[in-house]
């Protein structure tokens, strides 16, 4: 078994810093603009953030395995992306 | 929403997204029955709210698992295909299956999760030092993509991680040492529970102003646990835990017996 290169590693693990830190700080922001009146709008944001970081971090995997030339394993991550999508055509619009 | 209904939820979160990340668990097994039980949420969703606090934690503890280059990236993502499959079809599926009918598999599964988290505490009673990963060849692929399809269709039909199904295959018989199947089941877990998230979310059973102050307790309780896992011992975590779980069980299987979960 190949081990991951310290790059992929080191990508991924920002993309879930971000994503996290991103999607909480909108959470709690919306949280506070809530009870100062402002609605769920920003709240809203931050669940579509949430929702969205393990797509992001997909994608950010498929183009390191892309960089290294292992074309299978873009193959599994194009797979992976493609049955969030049926999920995203399915669940959201059936 | 009043605050002080909010912040009991800040807090609930809180506590269950720390101590479930410090006992490598998602908390989802704890959340779905809390605010089925107490909040009286209808079944779906209390398994809405729980998922998207499962991506919360997973997403948190994960950023940390992958910077410590003990999360095999290419397993998982291979393993990914099967569970974010089971969970598509299983999130189908649930809006055909009526509340008491997924209480009861909740409960039944509660009771497993319980029992499973008993061997995890005996095996944890000693305070070891982790040892290091060592190179492993991974063995039974077939084996685990099919347990991982089954782990991804309870997570979309119950709201829960999936840990208990994935670590123990991956371990015993994919052969991938205990740090790294742990690592990787939770780094997989975030993109599961964000596909049933989006077909649970399109039914309209994520209730935001539940959900909302939950995952912001459980990112600040997993962000805070993940650094401090190595302090602590986690034995007791884990006695608390079967607590609550078992606890949840009795109460869950009491009320379906009641004629409850309608």
């Amino acid at each position: 078994m190949k081990r991951e290169s310290a790059g992929t590693d080191r990508a991924l693990a920002r993309t879930l810093k971000i994503g996290a830190y991103s999607a909480f700080g909108c959470i709690v922001v919306g949280l506070a603009l809530h009870f100062a009146g402002f609605g769920d709008r920003v709240t809203t944001i931050g669940m579509i953030v949430l929702l969205a970081t393990p797509v992001l971090r997909i994608i950010v995997a498929g183009v390191q395995f892309l960089r290294e030339h292992d074309i299978a394993y873009v193959l599994v991550s194009l797979g992976v992306l493609g049955i969030i999508a049926l999920a995203y055509v399915l669940g959201l619009h059936a | 929403m009043t605050l002080g209904f909010f912040l009991v939820l800040v807090a609930i979160g809180f506590l269950v997204g720390g101590f479930g990340a410090l006992a490598g668990i998602g908390g989802g097994v704890v959340l779905t029955p809390l605010v089925a039980i107490y909040y009286g949420l209808p079944m779906h969703q209390a398994i809405g709210v729980s998922l998207v606090c499962v991506i919360a934690t997973s997403t948190a503890t994960s950023a940390l698992y992958v910077e410590q280059h003990v999360t095999d990236i290419r397993l998982g993502m291979l393993l990914e295909l099967a569970t974010t499959l089971g969970a598509l079809i299983a999130a189908l599926m649930a809006r055909h299956i009526d509340r008491r009918t997924l209480a009861l598999m909740f409960a039944c599964f509660l009771t497993y999760s319980a029992f499973s988290m008993v061997g995890k505490a005996w095996g944890s009673r000693k305070r070891e030092e982790e040892a290091p990963v060592t190179d492993y060849q991974v063995k039974n692929y077939p084996l685990g993509m099919a347990a991982s399809l089954v782990a991804g269709a309870f997570s979309g039909l119950l709201g829960i991680g999936g840990g208990p199904i994935k670590v123990p295959v991956m371990y015993l018989f994919m052969k991938v040492p205990l740090r790294v199947a742990t690592a990787t089941s939770n780094f997989m877990i975030g993109v599961t529970a964000a596909t049933s998230a989006i077909v649970y979310w399109g039914n309209g059973d994520v209730n935001l102003n539940i959900a909302a102050p939950l995952v912001a307790g459980t990112f600040a309780g997993s962000l805070l646990a993940a650094r401090i896992k190595h302090q602590v011992h986690t034995f007791y975590i884990l006695i608390l835990l079967i607590a609550v779980t078992g606890l949840f069980a009795v109460q869950m299987f009491y009320k379906l017996a009641t004629g409850g979960f309608r």
